[in-house]
């Protein structure tokens, strides 16, 4: 069993939103529904001001909030792929899970609507899997590690096997792989560099590592 | 079975005969009922995104009635215990108008929710026995569990009280009474469980305290017996049913005691909030102050307090609360009062900021507000047409044998 974690270097992140475009791209998200976010903030005091950027995901946590709140038990964590999945035909759009998040990493598709006047036949046929009404989320690109696994493929290594943002990064900020395993390059990046998750106090196992700046403090005292 | 059959017909027509004053309330519900429906097709055409909630503060003013009426549900059970077991005789001639009003508010609630949803032809979901549920993990399971039986509870107790009333039979104790104690537990139950809902999620830490259950026990006991005493100047001004006077007083000081412990325990929470601010407290400072210019609720809250603490003043003044015109004016500013403060002022800033320090506000658009006064005015309706109903059986007006219906 694998334990599928993305890693995400703020010191590479450019803010450039690549990774919101293909997400919506890949998964066929019309307006107003987005997996990911980059969550933009000011850090420091004049003269010493700079931006901080912060890409936020659904952390497909190994103990969520989310999956114990569900009424109806729609949104079920996947062991076996260690990802966090929102059955689309049983969710009955109650929110519960959305209030419960302490990411706030969901997405509520409240209107099916598409940036020119006809989906195209790739939305059409994403649109399927992200129903409106429903509630919606990041799931690591699940269908790509399904795919890829089933052609021997390893996910984060090999690009059929990777979630669509970490491909398509233009800083190389973005890194998926298996942190149960010590080989793997998300078990060395984070050897290597330490990184920490959001919130560990909720106890929820988030499965996002964030790699601090290194520059850091000692840049804003200099 | 027949003499059901006909205490139900007899029931319906009792409850819709009356004159020129029931007509004219009940078409001004049904307008303000056609109008909601009307907004809620266009919610159903659209989607949610007609609504003002976000991503961010997913649920808004649906949600905030839902917690406000579960309370008015469960304040039945402040007339019920004395009536039953304590066998107070003023409070036992309107205590089945509390049970009317109760499952008056249980069915609203029940509209709230489904509105709320996205996909509301799922709610099949919920219903116990046939939906598949996340039981006992989700504390919204739970609810949609306790409030189902409360419905259940108060529309069968005084069935059979008003059945046997019709019949001209004494109602046996033995055969309501375990069901009365059931219900008062219940009664209990639905607003804690909505509490838990809320003060259950660890990532929200406006709501994630223990004190959230208490005060929306005190919260309900004053605003659902004052809302209660409201409709009886009604009753005892357009019917012919006799509301002594010992039964206003009665309720006004269950309603004042509840408002009281109501204010301590909204004052524990504001000083434990206060004294010394941690990054848990913002949900508390954007309610109170708002952050930067974003301050939405500010004044819907200090409306709140406003209102609480005149009601709270002339309520604990004896002299002042004898007086009817002031006692309605205090019921008015209680009820909306705790309207505001365990409706808006208490989903909302559960959600703002994010957990990431984003401030994104709420206000409700024209379709959600039309949605909601529907939904109330259709409530009003139910409520108007089985106190009306319940009224005439007591007042024996309706009786076995004694109608038009022909009982085979």
């Amino acid at each position: 069993m694998a334990r599928y974690v993305m890693v995400v270097d703020l010191e590479k992140c450019t803010g450039c939103q690549t990774c919101v475009v293909a997400c919506k791209m890949w998964n066929g998200l019309g307006p107003g529904i987005q997996r990911v976010t980059v969550v933009e903030k000011e850090e420091g005091e004049y003269p010493n001001v700079r931006r901080a950027y912060i890409p936020k995901r659904c952390m497909n946590c190994k103990d969520p909030q989310c999956t114990k709140v569900c009424p109806t038990g729609a949104t079920k964590r996947d062991d076996e792929k260690s990802v966090v999945t929102v059955d689309k035909d049983k969710c009955m759009g109650c929110r519960y899970c959305m209030m419960a998040c302490p990411y706030n990493a969901r997405t509520f598709y409240k209107h099916e609507q598409w940036y020119h006047e006809e989906p195209s036949a790739w939305e059409k046929k994403r649109y399927k899997e992200h129903t409106e009404g429903v509630v919606d989320k990041c799931d690591f690109c699940i269908s790509r590690i399904d795919s890829g696994l089933k052609k021997a493929l390893t996910p984060g290594v090999d690009p059929d096997a990777t979630p669509m943002c970490v491909l398509s990064c233009i800083a190389d900020a973005l890194h998926f792989g298996d942190i149960d395993d010590p080989e793997s390059n998300v078990s060395k990046i984070i050897e290597a560099r330490g990184g920490f998750r959001l919130l560990p106090e909720m106890e929820t196992d988030p499965s996002i590592y964030y790699l601090p700046k290194r520059t850091g403090n000692e840049a804003d005292k200099s | 079975m027949n003499e059901n059959i006909s205490f139900l017909i007899d029931f319906i027509r009792e409850a819709f005969r009356g004159g020129r004053i029931f007509y004219s309330w009940m078409s001004l519900l049904t307008l303000i009922v056609l109008l909601g429906i009307f907004s809620y097709s266009r919610q159903l055409q659209e989607g949610l995104i007609v609504s003002g909630m976000s991503d961010q503060v997913s649920w808004g003013v649906y949600i905030a009635n839902f917690t406000f009426l579960v309370g008015v549900a469960a304040a039945a059970v402040m007339l019920v215990i004395p009536s039953y077991i304590f066998n107070d005789k003023a409070i036992k001639e309107v205590v089945l108008l509390a049970e009317g009003l109760a499952v008056a508010a249980c069915i609203m609630c029940m509209l709230f929710v489904a509105v709320d949803l996205g996909r509301p032809d799922r709610f099949w979901h919920l219903i116990p026995m046939i939906g598949e549920f996340n039981f006992p993990h989700s504390m919204l399971a739970w609810d949609v569990f306790v409030l189902t039986g409360y419905l259940f509870l108060s529309l069968t107790i005084p069935y059979y009280i008003l059945f046997m009333r019709y019949k001209g039979a004494e109602a046996k104790h033995n055969v309501y009474f375990p069901g009365v104690v059931l219900s008062i537990g219940w009664a209990i139950s639905i607003h804690t469980v909505t509490a838990f809902l809320l003060s259950s999620n660890v990532a929200r830490p406006f709501w994630h305290t223990a004190i959230l259950g208490p005060r929306f026990l005190a919260s309900a006991f004053s605003a659902g017996p004052a809302f209660f005493l409201l409709t009886l100047q009604f009753v005892r001004r357009y019917t012919d049913y006799p509301v002594s006077p010992i039964i206003f007083r009665r309720i006004a000081i269950i309603a004042t005691a509840a408002l009281q412990i109501n204010l301590f325990l909204l004052f524990a929470e504001v000083f434990t909030e206060f004294y010394h601010q941690t990054d848990h407290t913002v949900s508390a400072v954007y309610l109170f102050f708002g952050i930067g210019d974003k301050t939405a609720l500010v004044p819907w809250i200090w409306t709140s307090l406003a209102l609480n603490v005149a009601a709270v003043i002339i309520l604990s003044i004896h002299p002042l609360r004898e007086r009817d015109k002031l006692l309605n004016l205090a019921c008015v500013m209680m009820v909306v009062g705790v309207w505001i403060e365990k409706g808006m002022g208490l989903i909302v800033p559960g959600f703002v900021p994010t957990p990431l320090g984003e401030v994104f506000e709420y206000s409700p658009t024209l379709v959600e507000v039309t949605v909601s006064a529907g939904i109330w005015a259709a409530g009003l309706m139910i409520y108007t047409l089985l106190a009306k109903a319940a009224i005439g059986i007591e007042l024996g007006n309706v009786r076995l044998h004694s109608s038009s219906v022909p009982v085979s």
